[in-house]
């Protein structure tokens, strides 16, 4: 089966094709979509009824998806639209952590290496082992520090796409997953070092 | 010295420093044992926690729910085909933008000067492992295995120099389904299989060179600030990129678009691989 050249717009396609090409491209991320969807809602059902809806609108609006561009990047960004319009503020916040807590944590935590002793510190991950404890930090993070940390460190967004998915500028990226990624460390502190942070030290 | 560099820990971790003062950060963190401090921490979010993170498989049957819901959405465009209300609602201008960008590029295939015959090997290969896996046994793959790693460690056995990168794509439904130690054009290859929807083959090679040697393409992509090489062979499509001295290239029977969306989301930009130091 051969493409239609790429500067075919989508609407000049007959349904049939347009559909097609849809699927092709859109729906190889249902895996992908499903994951980050799974982790918006904070694991509930409502992930389903999500991905559907983003597909929907992906759909509906593909005629404004340019052939060849990032398909993932779209689909998520439709995704965050729908989820912070829709799903988001219906629903009340689980508990969310104290940051000035966890802020005052990672201070300590930054605090209380030993000057003298440390000559170097490695962080070594060892193999995959998965970690109720960090699904359940992670859901705790407020919204906007919890989100930057996922499309960044989860779904490997560059800052560039993820600015387009939240619809922030990029230095608000930068400082929302600098935050994330201190509150998420300071929640998970008495963790990390089973689940693969340790010093080395020489 | 008492200034600690915050911001500039995760820039320097995210591979967003340029020189100078990249070095400076890089030299305050050998003697300051907090910013080293938390530039591990910063780290291990950024590489340790995703690895303990769960990923859950769709339910079985979502793909036919979506499918469904495409399929009312297509009855209720043949009844009115004007209602496309929902487009303006999206916030998706960079998207367009980038999109133009690319849409400014000529996409037809075209051979060039370069009188490389790489992609024509690399697209004899595929044909050889389809062929090769159709009659049972495995497609000449020397070790079968859906585990990256175990792949991964069997290239370094076997003489690849090289480090290796064996994609997990289980998010993308496929599936690894093993590889060889191979030679592409006189020189080694890690060639890695998967197995997609509908049994579509995937073939992934890695073999030292540059993405230069490739004859001209007039379907080259950007996107996250690496440049893509597509070529097409029949219903095969080859998707080249480099990373560091090593160039990567997909190749499937699968769409044209699903193949390049699949690049996309794999390749990485080397420097930001492993932080240095």
């Amino acid at each position: 089966m051969t493409p239609p050249p790429p500067h075919t717009p989508h609407r000049e396609l007959d349904s049939e094709s347009r559909r097609a090409e849809f699927e092709a491209t859109a729906l190889s991320f249902l895996g992908v979509v499903y994951g980050t969807a799974r982790r918006l809602t904070r694991g509930s059902d409502d992930a389903e009824d999500l991905v559907q809806e983003t597909y929907l609108r992906a759909y509906r609006t593909f005629d404004n998806f340019v052939r060849g561009t990032n398909c993932r990047g779209w689909l998520l960004t439709i995704m965050y639209s729908v989820f912070i319009n829709h799903y988001h503020k219906t629903r009340r916040d689980p508990a969310t952590a104290s940051i000035d807590e966890l802020e005052e944590r990672f201070q300590a935590y930054l605090e209380s290496g030993d000057d003298a002793g440390e000559a170097a510190t490695t962080v070594e991950v060892h193999g995959v082992r998965l970690s109720p404890e960090v699904d359940q930090a992670l859901s705790r993070l407020p919204e906007e520090f919890r989100a930057a940390v996922l499309f960044v460190d989860l779904d490997g967004l560059s800052y560039d796409e993820a600015a387009v998915v939240l619809a922030c500028p990029v230095g608000t990226v930068r400082s929302r997953l600098y935050r994330g990624r201190k509150l998420l460390f300071a929640a998970l502190q008495d963790h990390a070092v089973t689940l693969g942070f340790r010093k080395i030290e020489r | 010295m008492t200034a600690h560099y915050g911001e500039e820990l995760q820039d320097l971790l995210d591979g967003r420093l340029a020189e100078p003062r990249r070095s400076e950060v890089t030299a305050h963190v050998e003697t300051c044992v907090r910013c080293r401090r938390e530039l591990d921490a910063l780290r291990w979010i950024k590489s340790g926690m995703p690895k303990q993170v769960g990923e859950a498989e769709p339910p079985p049957d979502l793909a036919s729910r979506v499918r469904a819901s495409l399929d009312a959405a297509d009855a209720t465009d043949a009844a009115a085909a004007s209602r496309r209300s929902f487009a303006s609602r999206v916030p998706r201008r960079a998207w367009i933008a980038a999109g133009l960008a690319a849409a400014a590029v000529l996409v037809v295939f075209a051979r060039g000067d370069r009188p490389s015959a790489l992609p024509a090997l690399v697209a004899a290969d595929f044909a050889a492992y389809e062929s090769a896996a159709a009659q049972g046994g495995g497609g000449g793959l020397d070790i079968q295995s859906s585990d990256p790693k175990a792949v991964e460690a069997h290239f370094a056995r076997n003489g690849i120099a090289f480090p290796t990168r064996v994609f997990d794509l289980g998010m993308m439904q496929y599936r690894l389904a093993g590889g060889r130690v191979h030679e592409l054009d006189g020189r080694p290859s890690a060639l890695f299989a998967y197995r997609g929807p509908e049994d579509t083959a995937l073939v992934c090679q890695m073999y030292p060179g540059s993405v230069s040697e490739l004859p001209a393409t007039d379907d080259v992509r950007e996107n996250n600030g690496i440049t893509f090489h597509v070529f097409r062979s029949g219903n095969v499509t080859l998707v080249f990129w480099q990373e560091g001295d090593v160039v990567c290239v997909l190749t499937s029977s699968a769409p044209t678009e699903t193949v390049v969306q699949l690049a996309f989301v794999k390749a990485v930009r080397v420097e930001s691989l492993a932080p240095r130091g």
